[in-house]
């Protein structure tokens, strides 16, 4: 550990490393906070610059703006409700009515010292555990793969907003959404009506930013309506950027803490990523908060489980890449195809064989979550700013940023058709008490949960014990799953006994 | 009748439609969960909570929205249906007449709707917000915006060329 530390140090504090690991943070975090600009698209927009690094620097580099933009897609989540990665997605719950109390600056400051909180303590994870922690997520197979998706399914009753039935039927309605378009494995076109564009199924990017950022520029259009053109309550709010005390970041530190740890395990599972863990950790945060009923109105602990789990993610997403060769997620299969462009060979040897590729990235990621905060502060400062310009200006370009963020993801006008689409059928939503997040998470896991499940009962010749009922691991999560799933029904009937008596 | 309560109803049809609807496609063996399987479960499960809450909404009269006509005219002269048809247009204009004259028109407008009344604000902020927003993602983040076609394709490649010409980008 202590040499893997001081490798890694000796590796990044080198001036010429150090400063392509600062260009890497600024970029991240500038890329990070850009709707439609994914953090894969951010690693993948900074690969050309990484062919002429040699690989040991290439991946410190790639690895700073992966975990930047991670960061930097907090931003735009809590100051225009559009979540720059779809991992931010939970952080616009709580960041976005802080923001709109006139406290940007607490909100921007509590997501930017969790997100480094939460990567310095997966980075020290990824250093300690790497070996072990990768074997143990080898056992996962397609079974428990499935049970941890149906688990961030089962975060659906903790996002309930008053009526728990259109609250699942939101969910149901995002993994519906997830089955249109070709099935990946037998080739079937799935509800696509012989329309081609809907071949490729529905991209969850544009579908987020329509339901969160063109549905909350609507809501705003409307309340005008009400005031008769007197202007918003947008209008004029003084926009502290004060950045929180000590004694606050202090009242937060077991959610800190617990996000992290939840963050990196999630981070390690393949195909897990990010966003399942800012959601389970958001999740778990509500579940166990003496407050619980205050999530989703603006408090801190909402901000810095979402935001300490996802980043704590990304250095989960490295241990199965160094240490097995399986990249966690995209970004980590984008950086791994840098490495073996460069002649690196993947897989449990390198560990073994070149430990500076795992110095690198520890150290990498020490020094990016330590610069990210100032970077940050810095960048989310100016644009706190933006938000004291008047709405009926802001609210226009919002709009066009989002379509931009569609747009980008194919370069397709047909994104744009859908976030708009997205955008109005979400204002219904919220008129009628429906939940937009649910519909998020149920179009996000869709495609994990079914791809698992029907490879697992592939593997288990047709028998669901052989899938499923016979892995332990698997059984254990799924009976998690159905105590958060029944825990809100039950609740209320054990209380009505209770006031019988 | 309440909006709740028509919105449901659709949904339900809607459910039931694709739940056999997408019966073509059933290609499971005794091995093989087919394409149609899990689609299936989250469309009966649907179907169950659906007719669940149009039962409750018919029993406990309790569905949001209640659709009027007084309510529908409203609507119908509201800054919100104006906003819709605004986004709308936008979102099938844009690949025609392509990214520089769609988002100023789309911001002229909508500052308009949201109450700018300084016709000077409007347009410089049209214009200002439309070219940083081109020069960003067209330049450094290589994000080749709509073009449109004929005079607006011209027009957008002239911007192009120009864009080409500032160092750096």
């Amino acid at each position: 550990m202590l040499n893997t530390l001081i490798s890694g140090l000796q590796i990044v504090l080198t001036p010429s490393t150090f400063i392509l690991i600062f260009a890497g943070t600024v970029v991240g975090v500038i890329f990070g906070a850009m709707p439609g600009v994914s953090a894969s698209m951010a690693v993948a927009l900074a690969l050309p610059f990484a062919y002429p690094m040699n690989g040991v620097v290439a991946i410190a580099f790639l690895c700073s703006v992966y975990c930047a933009s991670i960061t930097g897609g907090g931003i735009t989540a809590i100051l225009f409700k559009i979540p720059g990665t779809p991992s931010s997605a939970p952080t616009t719950f709580d960041g976005y009515p802080m923001a709109q109390r006139g406290e940007a600056g607490k909100a921007l400051g509590f997501s930017l010292v969790a997100s480094a909180v939460g990567g310095l303590i997966a980075a020290f994870c990824m250093a300690i555990v790497s070996e072990p922690l990768a074997a143990v997520a080898l056992k996962f197979g397609p079974g428990e793969l499935f049970a941890v998706a149906f688990l961030g399914l089962s975060v659906l009753t903790c996002l309930d907003n008053g009526n728990l039935i259109k609250t699942i039927l939101s969910g149901l309605l995002g993994l519906f959404l997830a089955t249109i378009g070709m099935d990946p494995q037998t080739g079937v076109a799935r509800f696509t009506w012989g329309n081609t564009t809907l071949l490729s199924g529905v991209e969850m990017i544009p579908v987020m930013i329509g339901l969160f950022a063109v549905t909350e520029v609507l809501k705003q259009t409307a309340k005008r309506d009400k005031k008769d053109d007197k202007g918003s309550s947008m209008d004029g709010v003084d926009y502290k950027t004060a950045i929180p005390s000590a004694k606050e970041f202090w009242a937060v530190k077991w959610v800190m803490l617990r996000s992290s740890l939840l963050g990196t395990i999630v981070g390690i599972l393949p195909g897990a990523g990010a966003t399942i863990a800012s959601f389970l950790s958001y999740t778990v945060e509500k579940k166990i908060s003496k407050h619980a009923d205050q999530f989703g109105t603006g408090i801190a602990d909402g901000i810095v489980a979402s935001e300490a789990a996802n980043n704590a993610a990304t250095g989960g997403a490295m241990v199965p890449l160094l240490a097995l060769g399986i990249p966690g997620g995209n970004a980590a299969a984008i950086m791994m195809s840098a490495l073996v462009l460069k002649g690196v060979q993947m897989g449990p040897l390198l560990v073994k064989n070149q430990p500076d590729y795992l110095s690198s990235v520890f150290g990498s990621m020490l020094i990016t979550n330590i610069i990210m905060v100032f970077v940050s502060l810095a960048i989310a400062k100016v644009f706190a700013k933006i938000l004291a310009i008047p709405y009926s200006i802001l609210g226009p370009v919002i709009i066009m940023l989002a379509t931009i963020g569609s747009y980008a993801l194919k370069n397709g006008t047909g994104d744009v058709v859908l976030m708009m689409f997205a955008g109005i059928v979400g204002y219904l939503f919220v008129k009628l008490g429906y939940s937009a997040a649910a519909l998020v998470l149920g179009l996000v896991l869709g495609i994990m949960c079914e791809e698992n499940l029907r490879r697992a009962y592939q593997i288990g010749a047709g028998s669901w014990n052989e899938a499923i009922f016979t892995k332990p691991i698997a059984m254990v999560l799924l009976l998690v799953c159905a105590a958060m799933l029944l825990f809100p029904i039950i609740k209320p009937l054990l209380s009505k006994k209770k006031a019988d008596k | 009748m309440t909006l709740d309560l028509i919105f449901s109803a659709v949904l339900l049809v809607f459910s039931i439609y694709c739940f056999f609807f997408i019966g073509a496609a059933d290609n499971g063996t005794a091995t093989e969960l087919g394409a149609a399987a899990w689609p299936r479960v989250i469309l009966g499960l649907m179907i169950v909570l659906l007719a669940v809450g149009i039962v409750n909404m018919i029993r406990k009269k309790d569905g949001k929205l209640p659709v009027s006509a007084e309510g529908c005219k409203a609507f119908l002269h509201s800054k919100l249906l104006l906003g819709m048809v605004i986004c709308a247009v936008t979102a099938i204009i844009l690949p025609y007449i392509g990214f520089i004259p769609t988002s100023f028109l789309f911001l002229i407008a909508y500052g308009v709707l949201l109450g700018e009344k300084r016709p000077q604000m409007l347009v410089i902020t049209g214009v200002v917000a439309t070219l940083v927003l081109y020069i960003i993602f067209q330049g450094p983040l290589s994000i080749f915006l709509p073009r449109g076609f004929g005079f607006f394709r011209s027009f957008a490649l002239t911007m192009e060329s120009l864009i080409g010409m500032i160092p750096g980008l």
